[in-house]
């Protein structure tokens, strides 16, 4: 089966069009006008990528993309009025794992989803299972574990901590996870980085606020310690 | 502007001065009124108090001299003689007919005619002052009623002048010293008064520099209570329009950016297909393609140039390597290939600055330069003229921009006076103001001249604050 998309998009006129689009990439597209009607059309059939406008009627694009969180890690990208606002952070925090500014290219919404698809395949760190004191990482198994329980962590936060565990103890900055994670050049949004390190922590520190495990390096980046 | 109070100009001194001069002069005014009057009042004192004396003593002698005229005759030189020292008073007597004297200097000819008269031929005691060789004295005359005399005295009243001078002296100094308070009163009063006024400027200042938020203190005092009421309700008015423009333009970028969207989906979809239309079909598809690109380009900038308006701008700062950052913008840009030359102090050097839109500047000054320029393309990166700068300048090999419009041409949709010079695939004429909005939030400026090299063409300079790594 090829790969679906769910698009989450109010204006008729440009769901039609982007679906067109997509479909050219050889995608099915599957498009909902509501976050309500996208809710439903998720449980009925999850996709492998769900792309929401924000700004919706009814139901918000932050609520949705939460919605969605609960049930599943499918891989978001989020369309936003401007990048330079709250809603780019606020829409990261609620589980997207990227965005776009509306109008985007096509082109570069397929690049965005290519790249969210690779990140979904399982990674290859040539090691079973990695160790960080209570942390565990069974890369192949894409399996999290703190102190024995198993954590879920959306693909993208595993392919981050993947990265930072690929080589522990040194130190990664913002443009290089920006580049091995989500496949920008040197003008990504650090911000992408910044909340997705937040959000992870929720996840594998006991106290999110002082982390041990994924620390920050200030001025350079972040690093993964035991 | 025709609304602007004519009175405000009519004045040519500043209120401070006004302040300051009006009390000096009430100052002045007063103390030389007061020390006029204590002088008056001393000097009449004095005056009288020696005219008394001088009288008393007059007497006293008059008695003596009659005495020895009545005792003694005839003598009256004996008789002047019993009267011992008479300090600074100068006797006189006539006596059947004949004026004796004992100074020479006061003899009859020094007293007035008058006097004499009064004393001799009426009988009747007198008294005068009046001037004598520059220095006021008086006389005092009286008839000796057994002898059948008259007895003179002249005393000089010098010593009181010089008394009288020395108070003339301390009250003008006095009156010195409260006209010098009252200046340093009046400076004082000055700026209290005009304190109030120095913060409405401020607060004009800052409105007029875009901080449309700043409102004037409240006040107890009612007069400025006014002023500051006024004023904030002028910068509220005055902000609620600024916000009020800025929503019109950006709420249209937004109604745009929908249709915008539908119509760049469908150009792409339609693009994919280019080889399965007619040739006229494709020519037709090539010029929608180019538009909607432009069209969209307008859009951002009208977007982008709104929010600046509005205010809303926040810049996500980092440190940037300026040379890295340069190559890179460079490598996003139009002109991929265009080359960069950093000078060896300028390799090292590190920016405070927004990635994005710094790289949106070099872009917009990169199609600016092909679009309006032309010729070859050069980026520099050197270090400014001070230390803490760093200047990227980017030059074109095209006509160059004339004195006259190297201001205008940072303005909104400034077109170039030539209109020959550009192309068909005009920009939108946002470009440049809005390298200059960004350059000026990072604190910097942009300014275009002549190439260096002396040969034809523009060279735009932006010259961004900088410290070495």
């Amino acid at each position: 089966m090829g790969t679906r998309i769910l698009t989450v998009e109010d204006d008729e006129r440009i769901r039609a069009a982007v679906k067109l689009a997509l479909e050219d990439e050889g995608w099915t597209v599957e498009e909902t006008g509501s976050g309500e009607e996208a809710v439903e059309a998720f449980a009925r059939q999850p996709a492998d990528v769900v792309l929401i406008d924000i700004m919706l009627p009814g139901m918000d694009g932050f609520e949705l993309c939460r919605n969605l969180r609960r049930t599943s890690d499918v891989p978001i990208v989020m369309v936003t009025a401007r990048a330079d606002t709250h809603d780019v952070v606020a829409g990261l925090e609620a589980g997207a794992d990227d965005y776009l500014t509306k109008p985007f290219a096509p082109k570069e919404l397929s690049a965005r989803i290519r790249a969210l698809l690779r990140r979904a395949r399982p990674t290859q760190t040539g090691h079973a299972r990695l160790a960080f004191g209570d942390l565990e990482i069974v890369p192949d198994e894409g399996k999290v574990l703190l102190a024995g329980e198993e954590l879920h962590l959306t693909k993208t936060e595993f392919r981050l901590l993947c990265e930072l565990a690929s080589n522990p103890g040194r130190v990664f900055s913002r443009e290089m996870l920006l580049d091995r994670v989500w496949g920008y050049g040197y003008f990504g949004d650090g911000r992408l980085v910044d909340v997705h390190v937040r959000r992870l922590r929720t996840k594998v520190e006991s106290d999110p606020a002082n982390p041990r495990h994924v620390v920050t390096v200030r001025g350079l980046g972040y690093r993964l310690q035991s | 502007m025709e609304g602007r109070l004519r009175r405000l100009r009519s004045t040519r001194l500043g209120l401070r001065s006004r302040i300051t001069l009006t009390f000096t002069l009430g100052a002045f005014a007063l103390s030389v009124l007061l020390a006029g009057t204590a002088y008056l009042l001393t000097r009449a004192a004095l005056v009288r108090q020696r005219d008394d004396a001088a009288v008393d003593q007059a007497y006293g002698s008059a008695r003596k001299v009659n005495d020895a005229l009545a005792s003694n005759p005839p003598g009256a030189s004996e008789a002047l003689e019993s009267l011992g020292s008479t300090g600074n008073a100068n006797p006189l007597v006539f006596f059947r007919d004949t004026w004796t004297a004992r100074s020479a200097q006061f003899g009859p000819d020094s007293l007035p005619d008058e006097l004499v008269r009064r004393v001799i031929d009426d009988l009747v005691p007198a008294r005068m002052s009046y001037e004598l060789r520059g220095e006021t004295v008086v006389a005092v005359g009286i008839p000796l009623t057994t002898a059948s005399a008259s007895y003179f005295e002249i005393t000089g009243l010098g010593d009181l002048d010089d008394t009288l001078s020395s108070v003339l002296f301390s009250l003008m100094g006095a009156a010195a010293i409260t006209t010098a308070l009252g200046v340093l009163l009046g400076t004082f009063a000055a700026r209290r008064a005009v304190l109030p006024l120095a913060d409405a400027a401020q607060a004009a200042k800052a409105i007029a520099g875009g901080r449309l938020d700043t409102r004037l203190e409240d006040t107890d005092d009612r007069d400025l209570g006014e002023l500051a009421t006024a004023f904030n309700d002028m910068a509220s008015a005055l902000q609620l329009r600024v916000e009020r423009d800025a929503r019109f333009a950006s709420d249209v970028s937004h109604e745009l950016r929908s249709p915008l969207m539908t119509l760049s989906a469908s150009v792409e979809v339609l693009q994919a297909r280019r080889d399965e239309l007619p040739e006229r079909a494709q020519s037709a598809l090539d010029l929608l393609v180019a538009d909607v690109s432009r069209f969209q380009g307008l859009v951002e900038d009208l977007l982008e140039i709104s929010r600046f308006d509005a205010g809303a701008v926040r810049l996500h700062r980092e440190p940037l390597l300026v040379a890295e950052f340069v190559r890179q913008a460079v490598s996003v840009s139009s002109m991929r290939s265009t080359p960069v030359h950093v000078s060896e102090r300028a390799e090292g050097l590190v920016i405070e600055g927004d990635k994005r839109r710094l790289a949106r500047v070099v872009a917009n000054l990169i199609d600016n330069a092909r679009l309006h320029g032309g010729g070859d393309v050069g980026i520099e990166v050197t270090e400014g003229d001070g230390d803490a700068e760093v200047w990227i300048a980017v030059e074109d090999h095209g006509p160059g921009v004339p004195t006259e419009e190297r201001e205008r041409v940072f303005e909104r949709f400034a077109r170039g006076g030539g209109a020959g010079r550009r192309g068909s695939t005009d920009g939108a004429g946002l470009g440049l103001a809005l390298v200059d909005e960004h350059v000026r939030l990072h604190g910097g400026r942009v300014w275009v001249e002549d190439r260096l090299d002396g040969e034809p063409g523009a060279r735009f300079v932006i010259e961004l604050p900088a410290e070495t790594a």
